[in-house]
């Protein structure tokens, strides 16, 4: 943190005790997923410190269970201040005014200025002229490699795959089926980690997740369902996990990984080979670019009785977004100056990729339309229908989603 | 309700208090903290009703629709059958699984008693933990399983268990048999060694088999006993969720999907929750179907 | 006779070490880096074995959590046995249409899984206040889901004790309660001590209800503790298994050698 930013954050949070002298004590409920020394914890603790008044109290819950938990606490009264939402679930939320609407404070704040956040991450937090939270950070996708193994099939570590015929082809050189070793990993699960990883392929090629059929987007299934069949990527790519899939790739089974940045702490301490990481492979040279947008967003319950403390408690937070990615792990979701970062040669690839990172959705309807893609997704991988008809199939269901 | 009240209060002052107070304080906790629920279920299934209108009772009721709705989709047939063979099969290799166990640690050898408790450990693991190995002891390429019958040469081609839609639904049932088995095993050992010796040994003197011993001592003997764990072993199996969720989450493209996790991914994941409400109303036709014929074999009980 | 016994002892052998092969899985992850369980061929012994019991015990506080696990347990085991032991004895001994309603509706309550009874379930509590004494909500809940399996259980039991020795009881002067706890209670205690086993072990590892009803982390069980290796994209797996082994290995050892006292130490005895 520079010396300028300590004084005016020390500044603020005197004004802010200063203001509050004569008041109760506030006590500020903040519900995330984190666990005790992760990024809520220690921003809560931060501002704690800096705010003799104002007093938060964290709470855990599962990410799996944040939507449904809050859903109940808003029914019942008892919803925190602050919460957690993951970026996809906030066209849940915001419709219902169940989250204060951050505009007019955000036109009033020297500290954040929405222009500087990421499309993306933008894309997930304004509906119409509403700013409905702050994204707390971000990951997206990109494609890890063994720079040994592609030396040792003849290939140059220099140059990964950067189109998607050229990924077939590299997978195809790599994989060597003696040694256990497929091509490429990536997931293809029955979960919201399956849609995660189509999507930005969806995205690449013309469509998105209305317009699933496209024929950019038969051409990436095709190439999937290809990758599967002819034994470059595993078939259990249908139940792996992310982080399964890339473990596979870090005991030495898979050559290339399509992963987030969460990886990389593990990878760097049981990977023991020269892995590095490049962008998405696209349909084509000079096709557009896409990537996916993961992590969740800093938000305020209409219903909470500090509006004011709770968005400076935002604040506070998005004023350290060039903290996320060595001390959390997260990219950052606004333009920020990250110094020293750690693995900088990843870094430098997901930062760009943050550019193309496009959020899932957003539409209310989302969990069913994702659930829909990952069904497409599946059948056409396990063979039982062919990818154009899979998707095309998905398409009529979106439209009655939709409808 | 109400008739069945008078009834039991005709049966207090007949002079059955002690017998009725018993029944009824369990019966009254029961109906306090499951019957509300369950009626909660059934109305919801009814209803319309979103995210945000859970925790109320008063919604828009829209009938049948739910209903329609969801039993018109094209997987719920195939569903349903998975469902049907997830539970008959569960049942069946467990119970005999099981029994088998049960009779064997029956036999007096050393450590019979102490190995038959390690079976518990089924029960002990907590169920994420349970998942997590069966999916490594069932993965397609690093999976033990495939190691070890390749190794024995008992296949070439290694088995994608959790992955290739012919074998999933029954890649989830070795595992939900494995978690079954101990109590099955437990509770038929408990009913084994309530038959007294003598019923045995007076049969050997009429010089009968050993299949005849089984058959006419041990089978009717137990006959309570096996009526209690067939039935609330298919009420288990019928509630068993953790596994699928660990181990293909109802994939491929519903290959291995269960009314009671597509139930809740209906309901909490794709908030759909009048739907998902309704299929655990179908589900309890199950038990119904269950609870019935396990009254009705009670009957026998009283015969015998 | 003695060679029959070590071919079942064998077998017997057998048989364990293929059931229990997944609780030596559990063990032997605990020992392998996380990328140790993507390797093929599998390893049957880790190289460098590591396990950092003293670090999750300590780091994730496990004391307190396995505490809250025993309190709801015990609680729920205490509440089950008490009341369904009541309730059992008569459903074996009453035969009337009343009973058959009864016994139906017993069974019909534990239909739906917890995670469509948490709902209306925490609507309720907290309508009345329940919440407030989380532990106690999740105990008078989870009572409620093992109430009808212990009933079932041990009406079975209660079966095999013959009626003879009730009635002997009764003309010696003894009431109805007398009989049944100094008669029928002891006959049947096989059958009620090992279905108590079973409901504790249940409850112990209950995580639906405690993860919704108790959101004080020192008020939660070992359980929902166990959740805190799971992230939104990544696991921690030998986190999660010496966690599991730490508390997995105490409870298991206890209860092999407690279900040899119940089903063999006891069996004979009264019943001959």
């Amino acid at each position: 943190m520079n010396p300028l930013k300590i004084m005016f954050l020390s500044a603020l949070g005197l004004s802010g005790s200063w203001t509050m002298a004569h008041s109760a004590p506030v006590e500020l409920d903040l519900w995330t997923i984190d666990q005790p020394g992760e990024y809520h914890y220690v921003m809560a603790r931060e501002f704690d410190q800096q705010h003799a008044d104002i007093t938060i109290n964290v709470r855990t819950v599962q990410f799996r269970d944040v939507v449904n938990d809050l859903a109940r606490a808003v029914a019942t009264g008892n919803g925190p201040d602050v919460t957690y939402i993951d970026n996809p679930d906030m066209a849940l939320f915001a419709p219902r005014h169940l989250l204060l609407d951050l505009a007019p404070y955000v036109r009033k704040s020297d500290i954040v200025d929405i222009d500087r956040i990421f499309p993306g991450p933008l894309a997930s937090v304004r509906f119409d002229d509403s700013l409905y939270g702050l994204p707390r950070g971000s990951n997206t996708l990109a494609l890890y490699y063994n720079a040994d193994m592609f030396e040792a099939a003849g290939l140059d570590p220099d140059q990964p795959p950067t189109t998607w015929e050229q990924l077939y082809q590299y997978a195809k050189a790599l994989t060597d089926s003696s040694e256990n070793v497929y091509g490429l990993a990536f997931s293809a699960i029955n979960s919201e980690e399956g849609t995660f990883q189509f999507l930005p392929w969806v995205q690449m090629g013309g469509g998105d997740y209305n317009n699933i059929a496209t024929p950019g987007a038969k051409r990436a299934l095709t190439l999937w369902t290809r990758l599967i069949e002819e034994g470059l990527a595993s078939r259990d790519t249908l139940i792996r996990s992310q982080y399964e899939s890339t473990g596979t790739f870090n005991a030495g089974n898979a050559a290339m990984a399509i992963s987030g940045p969460w990886e990389l702490p593990r990878m760097s301490e049981e990977a023991d080979f020269n892995y590095r990481v490049a962008m998405l492979p696209v349909p084509e040279k000079k096709a557009k670019r896409a990537s996916a947008l993961g992590e969740g967003v800093n938000t305020i319950l209409a219903n909470t009785r500090y509006p004011k403390e709770a968005f400076e408690f935002l604040e506070f937070m998005h004023a350290n977004m060039d903290r996320v990615w060595n001390e959390f792990g997260m990219l950052p979701a606004s333009r920020v100056e990250v110094k020293d970062p750690n693995f900088p040669q990843a870094y430098a690839v997901f930062d760009e990729s943050m550019k193309y990172a496009r959020t899932r959705g957003p539409t209310p309807e989302w969990q069913k339309i994702s659930q829909t893609i990952q069904q497409a997704v599946q059948s056409a991988l396990t063979g039982q229908v062919e990818p154009a008809v899979a998707l095309e199939n998905a398409q009529l269901k979106i439209d009655r989603i939709l409808d | 309700m109400p008739r069945f009240k008078t009834g039991l209060m005709n049966g207090l002052i007949d002079g059955k208090g002690f017998d009725t107070t018993l029944v009824l304080l369990s019966l009254g906790y029961l109906l306090v903290f499951s019957a509300f629920p369950l009626i909660f279920n059934l109305i919801m299934s009814f209803q319309q009703v979103d995210l945000f209108s859970l925790a109320q009772l008063v919604r828009p009721f829209v009938g049948w629709d739910n209903y329609r709705d969801v039993l018109t989709r094209p997987e719920s047939w195939p569903i349903f059958l998975n469902t049907v063979k997830f539970v008959g099969i569960s049942l069946l290799a467990q119970v005999s699984v099981g029994f088998a166990l049960a009779l064997f640690f029956q036999q007096s050898f050393p450590g019979a008693t102490f190995l038959r408790g390690l079976f518990l450990a089924g029960w002990i693991m907590p169920a994420l933990v349970v998942g997590a190995v069966w999916s490594w002891v069932l993965a397609g390429d690093y999976g033990v399983l495939n190691y070890g019958l390749q190794s024995l040469g008992l296949v070439r081609d290694k088995i994608f268990w959790l992955s290739d839609p012919a074998w999933t639904l029954y890649a989830v049932i070795i595992a939900n048999v494995w978690l079954g088995i101990p109590f099955n095993m437990i509770l038929l050992s408990v009913g084994l060694a309530g038959i007294p010796d003598d019923l045995y040994e007076a049969a050997k003197m009429d010089g009968a088999t050993c299949l005849q011993r089984f058959t006419t001592i041990t089978l009717p003997m137990m006959r309570a006993q096996l009526g209690a764990v067939i039935s609330l072993g298919t009420i288990f199996t019928l509630q068993q969720f953790d596994l699928f969720a660990a181990l293909t989450q109802g994939g491929p493209a519903n290959a291995s999907n269960v009314f009671q996790y597509w139930s809740w991914q209906l309901s909490f994941e794709n908030y759909e929750i009048g739907q998902g409400s309704v299929i655990s109303m179908l589900m309890i036709l199950f038990v119904i179907l269950v609870a019935v014929v396990y009254v009705r074999s009670t009957r026998h009980e009283q015969a015998s | 006779m003695s060679i029959k016994r070590i071919i079942l002892l064998a077998l017997a052998l057998v048989f364990v070490s293929i059931y229990l092969f997944p609780l030596y899985w559990m063990y032997i992850t605990a020992m392998k880096g996380s990328t140790g369980i993507f390797a093929y061929p599998p390893s049957f012994w880790p190289e460098h074995p590591q396990l950092a019991i003293i670090e999750v015990w300590q780091r994730h506080d496990m004391g307190r959590y396995l505490f809250n696990s025993l309190l709801i347990a015990g609680g729920t085991t205490l509440i089950v046995t008490v009341m369904g032991s009541g309730c059992a004895y008569v459903l074996s001994r009453l035969r009337n249409r009343w009973m058959d309603v009864v016994l139906f509706a017993v069974l019909m309550m534990q239909v739906l899984p917890s995670s469509l009874m948490i709902t209306p379930l925490f609507v309720s509590f907290e309508q009345v206040g329940l919440t407030d004494y989380p532990r106690t909500a999740v105990i008078l809940a989870q009572a409620a889901k093992m109430l009808p399996l212990f009933i079932v259980l041990v009406r079975a039991t209660f079966l095999q004790v013959p009626r003879e020795l009730e009635q002997a009881a009764l003309i010696d002067g003894n009431s109805r309660l007398g009989a049944f706890l100094r008669i029928m209670v002891p006959l049947a205690r096989n059958g009620i001590l090992v279905s108590s086993v079973l409901i504790f072990l249940q409850s112990f590892g209950e995580y639906v209800y405690s993860r919704s009803l108790i959101s004080e982390r020192a008020l939660q069980p070992a359980t929902v503790g166990l959740q805190s290796f799971m992230g939104p994209n990544s696991s921690d797996w030998s986190g999660v298994m010496t966690y599991a082994a730490i508390y997995v290995t105490p409870i298991l050892i206890v209860f092999v050698l407690l279900q040899r006292q119940i089903v063999s130490g006891l069996t004979s005895g009264a019943l001959k």
